[in-house]
């Protein structure tokens, strides 16, 4: 098992980051340098001034509100996710500091359970919207529209949320995220270990598998579909040229 | 496939390519919220119509040839080559595009399926499979501007007949068709139908505008067929012309892709600023309306009248409220379709689509949701701007049996204008 | 001329907009041979410049475009 969790969560991770950051700084450079299309391809109703478009774009990609018109179930289901894998992103800070003035208002013992409890309802969202994307593109009419990436995605995606949740729901009281600092820590100081809490039980495995996961997922991030996450801002701000 | 080929058309791509389409082509989710934006998936519920689907086809040789990802894991993307069986589904899913963006509108990152369809024509075009009856149109007027001198005598002789019915509706014998009038403050460049010209000839008169009607129509098979330079050729044809009377304002007809080429995309075609101000016809009688350069009656159109926006005018042209006020100001009984501006649905005639007959049957499928809006709003009389939607629309009005008047804004005007001549019926 | 002429359709394209009577003639000209003859009628006068220039580009051949009066009366011969 320490075999796999050097593998999969000290040099993998080290793998990871190269890649993931490599490839992004990339494709946003690639971007950059491809000249814009000559035609303005703005849509009506079109903000005036450059406070109105930029408010324009913020709302167009973080709340779709044209999206939720048209589609509303889809719509809760892909807000639910993403808000989630915000919760979720946010919540994971801890691996590096723990927040300040959480615990020192709930206590020790309050702050884990908050984070029981922030991290069951995030975990069990992503889960939920997840399953329901994977439905969707499985048994709608328009199911030849997915083609494998979109699979792959959701797989690597199901896999991490899935391994997440076990960790979370079956080792949430046992393991703490204090030893979870201590590995993540040593990696970022780069003197990477393995604390011995996390080789003393088979959470281990799981978060072996979890990081597994994420890497394959992030490594994967720059060249597929999901490169909207930055792509969306701008491709949303050409909407009111 | 044949290598000379393939190099043509991924050599299309790399020459269109932009930041737009790249970002476009890399980002779409295949979420599909897209699906129920376009009224031709709606429709007929056929995959290919489907605004995503259409893109995926170029986004199947972008991956290919354009990414390291999709050249070494081309099964990952379904990644391919331009063969013959795409380029066919192409060809269906390309052409029949309204080009109305609707899918755009409530795309969560604004992908406009319609401008990566615009490469697709050009890839289509380069593989000898650009639509013919698109391409002879745009021929043929292309044809026009280079031999004007010989078409300069049936153009007057045309002009001049409508001048008489002008006369004839005005009751005033000094109204005019002014050709080739220099220092003109107006270049009025219409359709080549009379039906374009006559009422906004009555309406420039009666306001006292200092005007002149074009030799060339505002019309352009070029953009529909997906050809940037026949499409600049046919624009550029009015514009020497404006130069060379020196007008101050050219005006569009109610047509609605006249007004985006002429405002949105000629600058960019011609990569020089556009020397004139481009008006559209119903802004400039909107504003003879408010300042009472002419006046309308109200109470002389009967019947409830509603309002069709145009794409190309509304979502993509911006002018919402200009043929609405016009409307209003013609009548009380005024009642707005469900959903409107830019929301509103397309009809299903844009994009060149009423000229090319193997379309005809998505064409009229995916005009239902026009005609439940227009069944809901309770309305007998339309109007509406476009030619090609009032092609479309009459079309369903008869198919449906829907009992509609369709109306030229024009038309509506000049019905409601006390002028002292004989009434024209609306065509 | 029309007189001798021998029609090998005819199109009735009255009350149509510019430019479908034009697109109206391309679609039937592939009805009939090479070196038949089409007789179109049409009311609106945009159609004198248009298919004639229609016929011109894509190397068709108007016999006859003539106005009689309030219609437009058109011999388009298929060359190819
Ligand atoms: C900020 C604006 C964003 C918008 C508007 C947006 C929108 C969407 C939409 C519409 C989907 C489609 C779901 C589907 O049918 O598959 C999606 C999927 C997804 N998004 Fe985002 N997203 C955004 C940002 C992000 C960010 C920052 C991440 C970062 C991790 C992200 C990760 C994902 C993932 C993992 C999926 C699932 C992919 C799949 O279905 O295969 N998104 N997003
Ligand atoms: S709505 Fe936009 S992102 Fe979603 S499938 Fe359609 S084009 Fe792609
Ligand atoms: S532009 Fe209009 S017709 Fe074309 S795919 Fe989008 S919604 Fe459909």
């Amino acid at each position: 098992m320490e075999t796999y969790l050097w593998i999969t969560s000290v040099w993998g991770i080290y793998l990871t980051a190269v890649v993931f950051f490599g490839g992004m700084a990339w494709r946003i450079y690639q971007w950059a340098t491809t000249p814009k299309s000559p035609v303005r391809l703005g849509m009506f109703p079109k903000p005036k001034s450059g406070a109105g478009r930029f408010g324009k774009l913020l709302a167009d990609t973080f709340i779709a509100p044209q999206s939720a018109k048209i589609e509303p179930t889809m719509w809760i289901f892909a807000m639910a996710f993403h808000v989630a894998a915000l919760g979720a992103f946010v919540g994971h800070l801890r691996l590096i500091r723990e927040f300040p003035l959480l615990p020192a208002w709930l206590g020790e013992a309050g702050m884990n359970t908050f984070a029981a409890w922030s991290g069951s309802i995030a975990g069990t969202l992503m889960l939920v919207g997840v399953l329901f994307w994977i439905a969707r593109r499985t048994f709608g009419p328009y199911k030849n529209l997915s083609v494998p990436e979109d699979y792959l995605l959701l797989f690597l995606l199901l896999g991490v949320i899935v391994m997440g949740d076990h960790m979370r729901f079956v080792y949430g009281g046992v393991v703490h995220a204090a030893t979870y600092r201590e590995w993540f820590v040593s990696l970022l100081t780069f003197k990477p270990e393995i604390p011995a809490e996390l080789l003393a039980s088979n959470v281990g495995v799981s978060l072996g598998t979890h990081m597994l996961f994420t890497d394959l997922l992030l490594m994967y991030f720059p060249f597929s579909k999901l490169v909207h996450a930055i792509g969306a801002f701008s491709s949303n701000l050409v909407r009111s040229e | 496939m044949d290598s000379t080929q393939l190099t043509t058309l991924t050599g299309v791509i790399d020459k269109k390519m932009n930041r737009q389409l790249k970002q476009y082509l890399d980002i779409c989710a295949r979420c599909a919220i897209c699906k129920d934006a376009c009224h031709q998936y709606v429709g007929t519920g056929d995959f290919k119509y489907l605004p995503a689907r259409r893109a995926e086809l170029i986004r199947q040789i972008y991956k290919k040839y354009f990414t390291k990802t999709g050249e070494f894991v081309p099964a990952l993307y379904e990644a391919r080559d331009p063969d013959e069986n795409l380029l066919d589904e192409l060809y269906d899913s390309t052409y029949a595009c309204t080009g109305c963006r609707r899918c755009m509108y409530y795309c969560p990152f604004s992908i406009d399926t319609a401008w990566i369809l615009s490469v697709a024509k050009a890839i289509l075009i380069a593989a000898g499979k650009g639509n013919e009856m698109l391409g002879q149109l745009a021929d043929a007027a292309i044809f026009k501007g280079d031999n004007a001198e010989m078409f300069n005598d049936v153009m007057v002789s045309g002009f001049e007949d409508i001048q008489e019915e002008v006369r004839a509706i005005t009751g005033n014998p000094n109204s005019q068709v002014p050709v080739n009038k220099e220092g003109a403050d107006i270049l009025y460049v219409a359709l080549a139908g009379a039906h374009s010209i006559r009422p906004a000839a009555v309406i420039f008169e009666e306001a006292g505008e200092n005007w002149t009607i074009s030799m060339f129509e505002a019309a352009n098979y070029g953009f529909f067929y997906g050809d940037v330079e026949k499409a600049r050729l046919i624009t550029k044809r009015y514009i020497d012309e404006a130069k060379r009377l020196g007008v101050k304002e050219i005006v569009v007809p109610e047509c609605g892709h006249a007004y985006r080429v002429a405002e949105f995309f000629y600058e960019a075609w011609s990569k020089e600023p556009m020397p004139f101000k481009i008006s559209h016809i119903l802004e400039k009688v909107d504003q003879y309306i408010k300042s009472g350069r002419i006046t309308v009656d109200k109470g002389l159109i009967e019947g409830k009248v509603t309002y069709h926006d145009p794409c190309q005018l509304g979502r993509n042209g911006g002018k919402f409220e200009e043929p609405r006020d016009i409307v209003k100001a013609v009548t009380d009984n005024f009642v707005d379709l469900t959903p409107n501006r830019a929301e509103q649905w397309c009809c299903g005639g844009g994009g060149g689509i009423v000229a090319m007959e193997e379309f005809k049957d998505v064409r009229l499928a995916s005009g239902i949701k026009k005609v439940e809006q227009l069944k809901a709003s309770g309305a007998t009389v339309l109007a509406c701007p476009c030619e090609n939607c009032r092609l479309q629309i009459e079309e369903l009005n008869e198919v449906h049996e829907l009992g509609l008047q369709v109306w030229q804004v024009i038309d509506l005007v000049v019905a409601a204008m006390p002028l002292k001549g004989t009434k024209p019926t609306h065509v | 001329m029309s007189d001798e002429t021998k029609i090998d359709l005819e199109l009735d394209l009255k009350g149509l907009l510019c430019p479908l009577p034009m697109v109206k003639v391309s679609q039937n000209i592939g009805k009939v041979e090479v070196g038949g003859v089409i007789r179109a009628i049409a009311t609106d006068p945009g159609a004198m410049a248009d298919i004639p220039a229609w016929a011109k580009s894509t190397g068709n051949e108007v016999l006859q475009a003539e106005k009689v009066g309030g219609e437009f009366v058109f011999l388009v011969k298929r060359v190819k």
